[in-house]
């Protein structure tokens, strides 16, 4: 392995570097995810609001998050809120916001979704049996969104941490960045580190997203039935 | 109806939330100031912090980058310590790319770029210089079969690789513009894919080439000198003098204990050798002794 | 903000954008022949390919695309396999695009109820027929939003060439603002020139969608 430049990744603590890299792209997904879930349930219920103006601007919302590449919102954020208004976020809580913005967005949409997809007759149905409005909402409505909205939150992850890989272009050091510096570190003694290191960290981004998304797959079709 | 619905959906929304915020609560160095006339930290505003953010770079070796420890080294990297050391703070390291640097100061995101920042006109304009600690120009590195020693050399269809932000990049935009460039983020990026082959030369500081010449073999620097000399010094956010005029007074104090050849000793002696050491280190803040 | 300076700006986004489609148009059409074949190969359960396919697709759908760039461009090369930028570009978002397309292709696929195919070959169809002639178009038209939105997201996508020196839109601003600090007018101009890019494809999407919705249920 010596010439592939796997080797680099034994020296020193290089490989405990790339794993906590790779930690801080897990982090910030599983914080954003965790707002987003928050947040896409508000959004989503202000989607079904039968109000001119409200939809009009969701619109324009989900309109944004599905247009912008999230490198130039994520630019627009850490660089132009400090120009603009003033405001010094760190790298890490510009990506949060970011993602958030992102996360709420698809959330929302998943959300209004299963709002409206629940046939009326349930809620007529569960008013007949003498149930409460919270009552009808905790043990009917609720449960048959969140089935719907745990896997999709579960594949939202992935996505996630597959977009953390461009914090390094905000100065974050995140699995990519330690691997670039590496790689540099080594340049003289293992001119080939960067097909090995990049290999690795090929792989590590795999074996992070995969199981994950399998995961949500398998509860996908479980609850499906 | 709708009123009772929100009501509970909040309630669950709540007890997410909470979940999300103690997960917030594991991320370090969350600052949000709402204060829009402070772009920068005066002096007394770092040390009362106790930590002063300084950005390098990470991947250019031997100037700024990480060891397989961690640590951030080099020849820049020597002198933020010794700045942290007598300003008596924790230091911050924060990685920057080199077209990051103007932005990083001017946004405050962090006090000192000690990213091997050659000084130039335009750039003063948009940052402030404290005097100069490393003497540098431009050069020209290309693999030694096919060797470029003059801008002349470089074909109509050939491209020559630069890093984005560099002094570099914007001398050949600026005075050949008929050069075709092929630009990098990172320094990493641009010296692997020069290694790869993908341009027939690179083209940065003649610091770096040269480093990377004798790190490497098979390349020669071609065109060791091009454009004016200039020298590299930190650089903080315009306007924040009490930090600048603290830096300069180090860096004179420091050419009194011959600072900066002791740091060319210990960083830069493996990679240059003794006879690099005059040519690049500024003691003191002086003008250069010789010129390259 | 300077009106000149976001004029002399302007040629320099404008070549970003067309650099952009360019490699985002071959990029899309790569992707969606690697989706057709490997949907096709799922669908006639063609031994080994089958599997390969699969492994594929999870691979390309779990790594991000930077990721692959990096792979493609910078190590690649040290085995003596050595690709243009333009090149790499095209064929990674060709990658990436090719496993979403696939996935995409495939649900539109399943969505088709069985008695189609059933009612098809007791038509007297052989079964590449019944898929050429029966299936497929049915399994395109409700694909169509998937494809647009994969679209997107591939053009999106574009915003990390700067890694592999590809002067996109990204790429574009973020030069120019390590040249000349200009952050208000480059980020402005590079909001502006992704929405000229990509409303058009999302208004299109939104359009279709609904059309379908409306030629599949009829409100």
């Amino acid at each position: 392995m010596q010439n592939m430049g796997i080797d680099v990744l034994f020296k020193g603590r290089n490989f405990l570097r790339l794993l906590g890299g790779l930690w801080v792209a897990v982090r910030i997904s599983l914080i954003s995810v965790a707002i987003s879930i928050v947040l896409g349930i508000l959004m989503g219920m202000l989607m079904t609001l039968k109000n001119r103006p409200v939809q009009i601007l969701c619109r324009i919302y989900l309109e944004i998050v599905r247009i912008m590449p999230q490198m130039v919102l994520l630019f627009i954020v850490y660089f132009g809120t400090t120009r603009v208004f003033g405001w010094n976020l760190s790298a890490e809580y510009a990506a949060i916001i970011v993602f958030s913005f992102w996360g709420t967005a698809e959330m929302g949409d998943l959300v209004r979704g299963s709002l409206i997809s629940i046939p009326k007759i349930q809620y007529e149905s569960a008013r007949a049996l003498g149930m409460k409005e919270g009552t009808l909402f905790r043990h009917v409505i609720l449960p048959q969104t969140v089935r719907r909205l745990i896997p999709l939150s579960i594949n939202l992850i992935t996505r996630m941490i597959k977009t953390t890989s461009l914090v390094m272009m905000i100065g974050m050091v995140e699995v990519l960045k330690v691997a670039q510096q590496i790689i540099e570190a080594n340049r003289k003694s293992s001119p080939n580190a960067a097909f090995g290191v990049f290999f690795v960290v090929f792989l590590l981004y795999f074996l992070i997203c995969w199981p994950v998304s399998r995961a949500a797959v398998y509860l996908e079709k479980r609850w499906a039935e | 109806m709708k009123n009772t619905l929100t009501g509970k959906i909040r309630t669950a929304a709540a007890g997410l939330g909470i979940a999300g915020l103690l997960l917030a609560g594991q991320i370090s160095a969350v600052s949000v100031s709402a204060d829009a006339g402070a772009a920068f930290r005066t002096l007394d505003e770092i040390k009362e912090s106790g930590t002063v953010n300084i950005g390098v770079f990470s991947d250019k070796s031997p100037f700024g980058y990480v060891d397989e420890y961690g640590e951030y080294q080099g020849y820049d990297v020597y002198f933020a310590n010794r700045i942290g050391e007598d300003l008596g703070v924790e230091i911050n390291y924060v990685s920057t790319e080199a077209a990051n640097r103007i932005e990083y100061l001017q946004t405050g995101k962090v006090d000192i770029i000690l990213a091997n920042f050659t000084v130039t006109e335009e750039r003063a304009e948009e940052v402030d210089f404290a005097l100069p600690y490393m003497n540098v120009a431009l050069g020209v590195v290309s693999p030694e079969d096919a060797v470029i020693e003059s801008l002349d050399d470089i074909g109509p269809d050939d491209q020559v690789i630069v890093i984005s932000g560099t002094t570099a990049e914007t001398y050949l935009v600026k005075n050949n513009p008929e050069i075709k460039l092929q630009k990098y983020d990172a320094y990493a990026e641009a010296k692997t894919a020069f290694e790869n082959g993908n341009g027939v030369a690179w083209a940065n500081d003649n610091t770096e080439v040269i480093a990377f010449s004798i790190e490497n073999e098979g390349y020669v620097v071609g065109i060791p000198s091009l454009g004016s000399q200039d020298t590299i010094a930190p650089a903080v956010t315009k306007g924040n003098e009490s930090l600048l005029n603290w830096l300069n007074d180090e860096i004179r104090s420091l050419g009194e204990e011959e600072f900066f050849h002791r740091d060319y000793e210990e960083t830069l002696l493996d990679t240059y050798g003794k006879d690099y050491e005059d040519t690049l280190v500024v003691e003191g803040g002086a003008a250069p002794e010789a010129a390259a | 903000m300077d009106p000149g300076v976001i004029k002399s700006y302007l040629p320099l986004y404008r070549d970003a954008l067309l650099l952009t489609l360019r490699i985002g148009w071959q990029g899309v059409l790569l992707a969606f022949i690697i989706g057709f074949l490997c949907v096709t190969a799922i669908r006639f359960k063609v031994p080994v390919v089958r599997v390969i396919v699969k492994g594929y697709i999870e691979l390309f759908r779990n790594t991000p695309l930077l990721v692959q760039l990096f792979f493609l461009y910078f190590a690649l090369p040290k085995i003596g396999i050595r690709l243009s930028p333009e090149f790499c570009g095209s064929l990674g978002l060709g990658l990436l695009g090719g496993a979403y397309m696939a996935e995409t292709f495939r649900s539109g696929l399943d969505n088709i109820p069985v008695i189609q195919q059933e009612s098809a070959e007791s038509l007297g169809m052989n079964r590449l027929q019944a898929f050429r002639y029966v299936i497929l178009p049915q399994a395109v038209a409700s694909s169509v939003p998937g494809f647009l939105a994969n679209t997107i997201f591939l053009l999106k996508e574009t915003s990390v060439f700067s890694t592999i020196s590809l002067m996109d839109l990204m790429f574009t601003a973020k030069d120019l603002i390590g040249m000349y600090a200009k952050t208000i007018e480059c980020l402005t101009l590079l909001v502006v020139f992704y929405l000229i890019m990509l409303l058009p494809v999302s208004i299109l999407g939104s359009f279709v969608e609904r059309r379908l919705r409306h030629a599949e249920y009829g409100d």
